[in-house]
Parts: C-alpha cells; sequence; structure tokens
C-alpha cells in the first residue's frame, strides 16, 4: 500500500500496477474499511483497479494527518466484507444492437455464436464502477474477444449498451460517449437515482451474461 | 414561483456538488465557479449548498410571482430589471411582476443567478445539482426552457448589498492556470512538461462541455517506454488528462474515472476560472508547488469567509 498526494485535497492509495483479482481484493478491502471508519473528514472514496482515490475535506484536516491516521487504523483493521453480490444480466447480442459485432467477426477470427458463448461462459468481477453512475468495469475478459478501444469514441451509444475493450467488458448505464466495441444491449437498469443505494452493483459483486 | 422566459444559451440548477458516491460513479455536478456561487449565497443569505441557476449565454429572461431579492455573480453581464440597468456581483429587490433580462455577457463565460428564499426542488443523491448527461437532479434533469415554472421556497426580502470591485476575480483571456503535478507526469519528457507549463500557449477548442475542455496546441510528447493510457482511475476536478494525441483535456466536474495519463492538476484556486474558459480562448499553464497551491486556496478560502462576515448580510459593503 502507497500513499501519495494527488492535489490540495485527494489522497492515492495504490496497491499494485496491473489488472488481477489479488489487487482487486485488496482495493476491495481497503475500500470497506475506509468506507466503515465513516470519517466526516472523507468527502468522498473512488476504489478503481489498482487504488482508491480520497478526497477529503482540507478545512478540517490536512494530507499529513489524514495519511498518518488511515496507516495507522489500517494495520489493525479487521477485514469485515459484504458478500458480494452476483447479477445476471441478459443482452440482445449483434444485429443494430452490437453495431461493433460484425468488426469483431472479421477481425477475431470467430463466428458471433463463438463471440457470444465466449462472452457469456465467464462470471465476471465489478473491479470498479464510474466514469458515469453506475457503469460497471467487468474483468476479466476471455483473451480471445481482446480488442483495441475505438479510435475515435462515439459521441453517443444508447443506454443499456454492452462494450468490450482490451480484456473488460462493461455495460453504459446511461446514454452516453464510448469508446469501447459495442456487441449488444441489455434493458436491465443498473442505476436509479431516486433509490438508495442507487447502482446495482458495488465493486466486488459478480455478473453474467444471458444470451437473449 | 419564477417563471423563464428565456434560457440563454444553456441554464441549469447547481449548487455546492453531489458527494458520498463516488464509488458508484457519481460526479460531484457542482456549480463550476465555486466562488462566485459562495458569494451568491452570501448575497441571498443563504446557506452553502442552494440551489441557484448556472447560465452561458445572453438573452436569459425570467420574471418572478412574489416580491424577492434577486442576485448575480460570475461572469460581468449586461443585466436590466425592467429596463433599468444593474450591476452584477450584487443582491436587488426584485418586485412581483417584474422582469429580469440578460442581454449580454461581456467578460466571463458562466454567470450565476439566485433569489432569497431559495427555489423549491428535489434534492438527488444529497444534491440540488443537474447531472446532465443522466438526466437527473435540478429542475427535471434538465437545462430550463422557455416556459418553465420553478416554485419559490420561502420568498423574503434581504437588504441590497454589492460585492467591492477588489473581490471580483479577473476573467478575462489570456487565462493563467497554476498547476500541480498529476499521478502521470513522468510519463512526458522534462522537456515536454516544460513546455506544457511554461511557452505553449494553448487554445480552447470548440469542443467544451460541463464534462471537459478539449484545448489546442503544441502536442505534448509521450516518453517512449510510456503507456498512452492508463488503467482506468480515479480523477479529482481540474486533472489536465493527456490522451494519445498529445494534446490536452482539463476534466471538470463530471466524471470519477479517467483512462488517460493525469499530467497536472488545476490548482483549487484557480479552478473557478475554469468556468469561464470559452472557445477561442489562450490558456498558458505555469507549474508550482503543493505548498504555494494549498497558501493560494486558503487565502481564497479567507475571502470567501471575510466576505460572509463583513457587515452582515443586510447591509451594503463598498
Amino acid at each position: 500500500m502507497k500513499l501519495s498526494r494527488y492535489s490540495e485535497d485527494g489522497i492515492r492509495v495504490q496497491f499494485g500496477d496491473s489488472i488481477n483479482l489479488e489487487i482487486h481484493n485488496k482495493v476491495r478491502r481497503f475500500y470497506f474499511f475506509l468506507k466503515s471508519l465513516e470519517l466526516k473528514e472523507i468527502i468522498d472514496i473512488i476504489p478503481s483497479f489498482t487504488s482508491c482515490l480520497i478526497r477529503f475535506d482540507a478545512e478540517h484536516t490536512t494530507f499529513q494527518k489524514l495519511s498518518s491516521f488511515i496507516l495507522e487504523r489500517e494495520q489493525t483493521a479487521a477485514a469485515d466484507l459484504p458478500e458480494p453480490r452476483t447479477c445476471e444480466v441478459p443482452v440482445r447480442y449483434g444485429g443494430a444492437f452490437g453495431p461493433d459485432m460484425e468488426f469483431l467477426v472479421s477481425s477475431l477470427g470467430l463466428s458471433e455464436d463463438e463471440i457470444i458463448n465466449i462472452h457469456t461462459s465467464v462470471i465476471y468481477t465489478v473491479f470498479a464502477v464510474g466514469f458515469i453512475p453506475g457503469f460497471p468495469y467487468l474483468g476479466i475478459l476471455d483473451w480471445r474477444l481482446s480488442v483495441p478501444r475505438l479510435e475515435t469514441p462515439r459521441v453517443k451509444v444508447p443506454e443499456g449498451s454492452v462494450g468490450i475493450a482490451q480484456l473488460q467488458t462493461g455495460i453504459y448505464t446511461f446514454n452516453s460517449p464510448a469508446g469501447w466495441r459495442i456487441i449488444g444491449r441489455t434493458e436491465k437498469k443498473l442505476f436509479n437515482p431516486r433509490e438508495a443505494p442507487y447502482s446495482l452493483l458495488r465493486i466486488g459483486d459478480r455478473i453474467r451474461f444471458l444470451r437473449l | 414561483m419564477i417563471k423563464i422566459i428565456n434560457p440563454g444559451w444553456l441554464s441549469i440548477i447547481v449548487n455546492g456538488g453531489r458527494y458520498g458516491y463516488g464509488a458508484v460513479g457519481v460526479p460531484p455536478s457542482s456549480a463550476l465557479d465555486r466562488y462566485a456561487y459562495c458569494i451568491l449565497n452570501r448575497l441571498l443569505g443563504h446557506d452553502k449548498d442552494a440551489p441557484a441557476i448556472e447560465v452561458i449565454g445572453g438573452n436569459f429572461t425570467l420574471t418572478v410571482g412574489a416580491d424577492v431579492t434577486c442576485a448575480i455573480t460570475g461572469a460581468r453581464v449586461k443585466a436590466f430589471l425592467n429596463n433599468q440597468p444593474l450591476s452584477s456581483w450584487a443582491a436587488f429587490p426584485m418586485m412581483k411582476g417584474s422582469i429580469l433580462e440578460i442581454q449580454d455577457v461581456g467578460e466571463g463565460f458562466r454567470y450565476y443567478v439566485g433569489f432569497s428564499g431559495g427555489m423549491n426542488l428535489e434534492r438527488i443523491i444529497n444534491s440540488y445539482s443537474t447531472n446532465l448527461e443522466c438526466g437527473f437532479g435540478g429542475f427535471k434533469g434538465r437545462p430550463l426552457q422557455k416556459g418553465d415554472r420553478i416554485d419559490l421556497k420561502n420568498p423574503n426580502m434581504v437588504k441590497p448589498s454589492e460585492i467591492p470591485e477588489k473581490h471580483i476575480p479577473s476573467m478575462k483571456p489570456p487565462h493563467r492556470l497554476r498547476i500541480v503535478e498529476g499521478p502521470e507526469i513522468s510519463y512526458f519528457s522534462d522537456d515536454s512538461v516544460g513546455a506544457f507549463a511554461g511557452e505553449t500557449v494553448f487554445t480552447v477548442s470548440g469542443r467544451l462541455n460541463r464534462t471537459g475542455i478539449r484545448l489546442e496546441g503544441e502536442p505534448l510528447a509521450f516518453k517512449a517506454e510510456a503507456d498512452m493510457s492508463i488503467i482506468s482511475e480515479g480523477i479529482l476536478p481540474g486533472t489536465v488528462q493527456i490522451p494519445g494525441d498529445g494534446v490536452p483535456i482539463i476534466m471538470l466536474h463530471e466524471r470519477t474515472i479517467g483512462g488517460y495519463a493525469r499530467i497536472a492538476v488545476v490548482a483549487k484556486a484557480d479552478q473557478d476560472l475554469l468556468a469561464h474558459l470559452k472557445p477561442g480562448d489562450h490558456v498558458q499553464f505555469e507549474r508550482i508547488g503543493m505548498e504555494k497551491a494549498e497558501s493560494l486556496w486558503k487565502s481564497k478560502q479567507e475571502t470567501i469567509t471575510f466576505l460572509k462576515q463583513t457587515g452582515g448580510r443586510y447591509e451594503k459593503i463598498v
């Protein structure tokens, strides 16, 4: 665990520099530990693949004070982790729902059925939720489906679009700009701003895609 | 009740921001010029979280259905109340049925309009701010339109007051933005960082919105061994990202995670200025140390506190 400064009111807590479950588990454990402290000096916490980014209230604490407090408490922290939830996401693959499917078929040397079978055969872990509300960054995608992001992101894809990029897959929870290759779409609602805790998924939960 | 007669180019409801759910991707969506927003609240005797209207562009007109005090801060505007010229960065009485018109914007880009007693709006995820992209918060999750009516919460009058000129920040281009180093500054050669935070003059492109501001100018060069993207990671407002083409994007308050190299973060004391960058403006970065950034921020906070206390809210401050 390495703490460093991120602007005047941020602390970046790093656990490694690659995408894997071991690092993910450390991030997840630390996130739930930090959250359980319910410190009023902490405004927000953003856990992701390899780190937690803490935004703190610079009027009521300092980087040094909060960092040493966290380091001290972390030593004795008990791992009281919530049970990961598993969620099923039905997807319509290809056609108008998956505008990049044809590109994948031609560039990966796999048939559409093979691509769908590979995509639905893995139970994915939620490594992070973000960039937009509720968007799950899911891993780890089978290497046979690994493709680069679009060179020029689309300005807008419809809510529910399922994308893949490199060794990740994810679900666009709102109409939004998108740089990943879109292979299908789901009608499952993953985010509801009117009902706490708002997001169906949080870090560490699992997803299984079902073919509709 | 207030009624929107003309919504300007884009007007939305904002407040101090939406916090506590960054772990599920909920961004702050806060008022972009925090200083102007805080001073607006001070002029109206509001708490620090009250909803305000953030407007871009002239031709913004509204009327009120009760006697209230109205205030305007942010960009310098040409404003009229029943055709009588008004000063901005001031609170003034607005009688039932009178018409406030903001004809044109001079210096700056975004301005803030609020009413004493506040507006009656729903808090969504702890905030009144509009998340425009996702369509929630604010007023029905969307920009204000002609004919929209917003209920006033507790219409009342506060004594008119005016912010002294010396406390109104300059919003005039060219903009000088002070920055502190970001996590991936080492992805770029010293020469490249030196030029970026030195002689390079960037121009604000037409690609800007509440999510980010794309600049144009001399691209930065990645070191040969550096990746052009990073494993997606948390970002804070004001983060300057360098995508593969080497040209900076300044992130505002609508993203929690980014995937590009974070070369720098705009010093908090200068982040309010980001609200006033407009297409064609020139921007230069200046690298400062963390201690300096902290002291600039502290003195800005002290100005806000000072303006909140001086003379109380019922007296004219000059």
